[in-house]
């Protein structure tokens, strides 16, 4: 039972004494435990994509995003200029296109998009075969990024998010990462 | 030896923060480690592995790193760390 006045923020992990991985339901940047349930739904995952090109792949991206109301239109050209300024190919046949810095007011809601190209499209001297596409508002981007990250360092991981072709196991994957934390 | 370096940009650790740590961390001659609070110590010069440290502005981060040049190779990280960059606008 949290003492009045104190935010779940504030807490953090510092302020639960368990500094690790541990089982602390709040993480310090107030997604919950599990960072990235909550910021993917099924509708926004395709699992039968083509791009011919990465350009192409990121306005897909784009299109998911907007379908669901988690971007302006305006965050699709903050995507293609994030990805002209560096490459958001990440190694393991995922890439993870995303906003520039300044965009953030052009997300209205934090939220992913999972597009997966069985044809693959070249980037950047890589082969991608799954674009994580991020929209977030503020520190949730770090989150995002860090759970997406440990799937990724994790051959088997990886390859299983490359390999799925239900929307639902792909939310289960990504959604679980964050409770790993 | 070990040396703390503290995230300044407003926008954390991201992608192209983390990608210019381990850019530079794989150009030191001594392998640098980092970490935050007690975790385990990931490389430095690995992009992903940086990102897992889910480092925001004012994260603390602990290098380490041994050997003759490990003083020069934690300067050096802890300098691309503690770098806050103009954002980029589109």
């Amino acid at each position: 039972m949290m003492k009045p006045g104190v935010s779940a923020s504030a807490l953090g992990s510092s302020g639960l004494g368990s500094s690790g991985l541990g089982s602390s339901g709040l993480s310090s940047s107030g997604l919950g435990s599990s960072a990235l349930s909550s910021v993917l739904e099924p509708r926004a995952v395709r699992t039968a994509e083509f791009a011919v090109d990465r350009v192409a792949a990121i306005h897909r991206c784009a299109d998911v995003l907007e379908e669901i109301d988690a971007v302006q239109p305006a965050y699709r050209e903050a995507m293609l200029a994030r990805e002209r300024v560096m490459s958001t190919y990440m190694g393991a046949g995922v890439a993870i296109p995303h906003g520039l810095d300044g965009s953030r007011a052009l997300v209205k809601r934090d939220a992913l998009a999972v597009l997966r190209l069985p044809g693959g499209v070249e980037w950047d001297g890589g082969r991608v075969t799954v674009c994580v596409a991020i929209a977030a508002r503020g520190d949730g981007h770090i989150e995002m990024l860090a759970a997406l990250a440990e799937i990724l360092l994790d051959p088997v991981r990886a390859r299983a998010l490359r390999e799925a072709t239900d929307p639902h196991a792909i939310v289960a994957m990504i959604g679980s990462a964050g409770d790993q934390r | 030896m070990i040396r703390t370096a503290t995230v300044r940009s407003a926008a954390g650790l991201h992608a192209r923060a983390a990608a210019a740590v381990a850019a530079a961390a794989a150009r030191c001659p001594a392998p640098v480690t980092v970490r935050r609070d007690d975790r385990p110590a990931v490389p430095a010069d690995s992009v992903l592995s940086l990102l897992t440290l889910a480092a925001t502005r004012g994260t603390e981060l602990i290098l380490e790193a041994t050997g003759d040049d490990a003083e020069t190779s934690l300067d050096t990280v802890a300098s691309v760390i503690e770098a806050d960059p103009e954002p980029v606008r589109g």
